[in-house]
């Protein structure tokens, strides 16, 4: 009892009496009210909003756990499925990426489980990337055209489907990489911080390495994230996990809060031109921080090899993304219909669960 | 392992997670309760819910919704003149939301800075600058 009524428990139950008095109190007066002629009925729009918190809160949890933004779920399927403006969409999608990686920020940084230095080192490079590739984006695509769009897709794709390979077969050097040396310029950084892994019940002191590769990559990532609009998390994870030898689930946890801090910058264009609409984004920032709040003290306590698995699902699914639509601009095929995207999905996210059970039950 | 043996974190650390986390605590509670008050007071918003959620399912483009069911956009900042109504609430909640990595990191800076950590001092004000510039609509990311 006592536990529940201290952080984060607390806040968590507030946030859930709060969200139940408002929405209880939703329903009754909805259903009571009367609907103006031409506009939608008060109990309908109850059941939207409520409808898109629960969704928010499923997106959220799997987001904080595997490092990635939410809106690589929400925004293709909102656009798929609804008659949705896509520009309000695209703005609610940076809402659903961005408040599961701030809500997430605080038990990260109270653990330890991410690393402040190494968020605002990459942060600074990602922002000045991410606003290149936002101001090239409008030069260079009177220049490029769809077909060098289309290749540039298809290059990120292949690059992808290597990492996400590497992912498969790298195990456990993956989830714990070795350092053999650190370079003069990381030590500089001071950027090593050991925290206690719950899932080991020890503490874990990883030394970094290669920073300046890194900052290079996240330079990079961010320029093509600018430039095309994309989401970062698939391969703000894999860059610090690969060249700094950030601990997988550190990198996942840094990715989150990193994301938070990213997207605090690209949501303002969006609010300032009208695109957040209030009434539609609200409930899915609330499921965003209660789910992510949770995914956040799963991932605290989950051992690295499952994060391992969610990341190569989100990997290989971002990558059949990229592949198909890379191919598409580029001519080779046609549109890859709704139905394919679905199968595809459905299998992977079928074989990754599968795995986690079987890694699971091999662990206990 | 006891507590006191797990390693203590760096002052700045605690201090960018806990700003940024009850902040967006907060702003989590307003949003639940905006939508309340549009819903109970329909005609005190910018925009009637009952037909802003009509507009938004017909496919309207945010300046056709905002035209449409609210006259038209009453700017960026609109919930400092409209903070009684629902929706302005509701968009207060929302930006506080948005601008929270900015007071993060301005803690953040005079934690490092009081540490002496001048770097990072750097670091932090630098990507605070930048939510900054980009809420006040200088800088754009996509």
């Amino acid at each position: 009892m006592r536990r529940l009524l201290k952080s984060p428990w607390l806040e968590v139950n507030v946030m859930l009496a709060v969200l139940i008095i408002c929405y209880g109190a939703m329903a009754i007066i909805s259903w009571g009210a009367e609907t103006p002629a031409g506009g939608m009925s008060g109990g309908t729009i109850w059941l939207w909003l409520f409808g898109f918190f629960l969704l928010s809160f499923g997106i959220a949890l799997v987001a904080v756990i595997g490092g990635i933004g939410g809106g690589v779920l929400f925004t293709p399927f909102m656009l798929a499925f609804t008659p949705v403006d896509s520009l309000i969409v695209r703005a609610t999608g940076l809402i659903v990426a961005m408040f599961s990686g701030l809500i997430s920020t605080g038990p990260f940084m109270r653990g330890g489980l991410a690393s402040l230095r190494v968020c605002i080192f990459c942060a600074a490079a990602y922002g000045v990337g991410a606003f290149t590739g936002a101001q090239g984006a409008i030069y260079v695509a009177k220049n490029l055209g769809e077909a060098g769009e289309g290749a540039i897709r298809l290059a990120l794709g292949i690059i992808l489907l290597s990492l996400a390979v590497y992912f498969v077969v790298g195990g456990k050097k993956i989830e714990w990489p070795q350092v053999k040396k650190v370079d003069g310029f990381t030590k500089w950084l001071k950027l090593s911080q050991p925290y206690y892994e719950f899932s080991l019940g020890k503490v874990i002191d990883y030394p970094l390495t290669r920073a300046g590769g890194v900052l290079a990559a996240i330079l990079g990532v961010g320029l093509l994230s600018g430039f095309f609009g994309l989401g970062a998390g698939w391969a703000i994870v894999p860059a610090q996990n690969l060249i700094m030898a950030v601990p997988l689930k550190v990198a996942a946890a840094n990715s989150g809060v990193l994301l938070g801090m990213g997207d605090c910058i690209a949501v303002w264009p969006y609010l300032l031109m009208g695109a957040i609409i209030p009434m539609f984004a609200a409930p899915w920032l609330v499921g965003q921080v209660l789910g992510g709040l949770l995914g956040a003290l799963i991932l605290i306590k989950v051992r690295a090899g499952f994060v391992r698995y969610l990341l190569i699902g989100f990997m290989f699914f971002g990558c059949f993304g990229l592949l198909s639509k890379g191919l598409y601009m580029l001519g080779v095929i046609g549109p890859v219909p709704l139905w394919a995207t679905g199968v595809a999905f459905v299998i992977i996210f079928g074989i990754i669960t599968r795995s986690i059970i079987r890694y699971t039950k091999s662990e206990a | 392992m006891s507590i006191e043996a797990r390693p203590k974190m760096p002052v700045a650390q605690i201090v960018f997670g806990e700003i940024v986390y009850w902040i967006t605590v907060l702003s989590c509670l307003i949003c639940t309760v905006g939508p309340l008050l549009s819903i109970a007071f329909p005609d005190n918003n910018v925009m009637n819910p009952h037909y802003l959620f009509a507009s938004i399912w017909k496919g309207n483009s945010s300046d056709v919704v905002w035209k449409e069911v609210g006259g038209a956009f009453p700017g960026g900042h609109f919930y400092f003149d409209h903070l009684t109504k629902g929706d302005g609430f509701t968009q207060f909640g929302l930006a506080l939301g948005c601008s929270v990595a900015l007071w993060g990191l301005i803690g953040t800076a005079i934690a490092y800075f009081r540490e002496r950590v001048y770097l990072y001092v750097v670091l932090s004000l630098w990507v605070g600058a930048l939510v900054a510039l980009a809420m006040v609509g200088i800088v754009g990311l996509h």
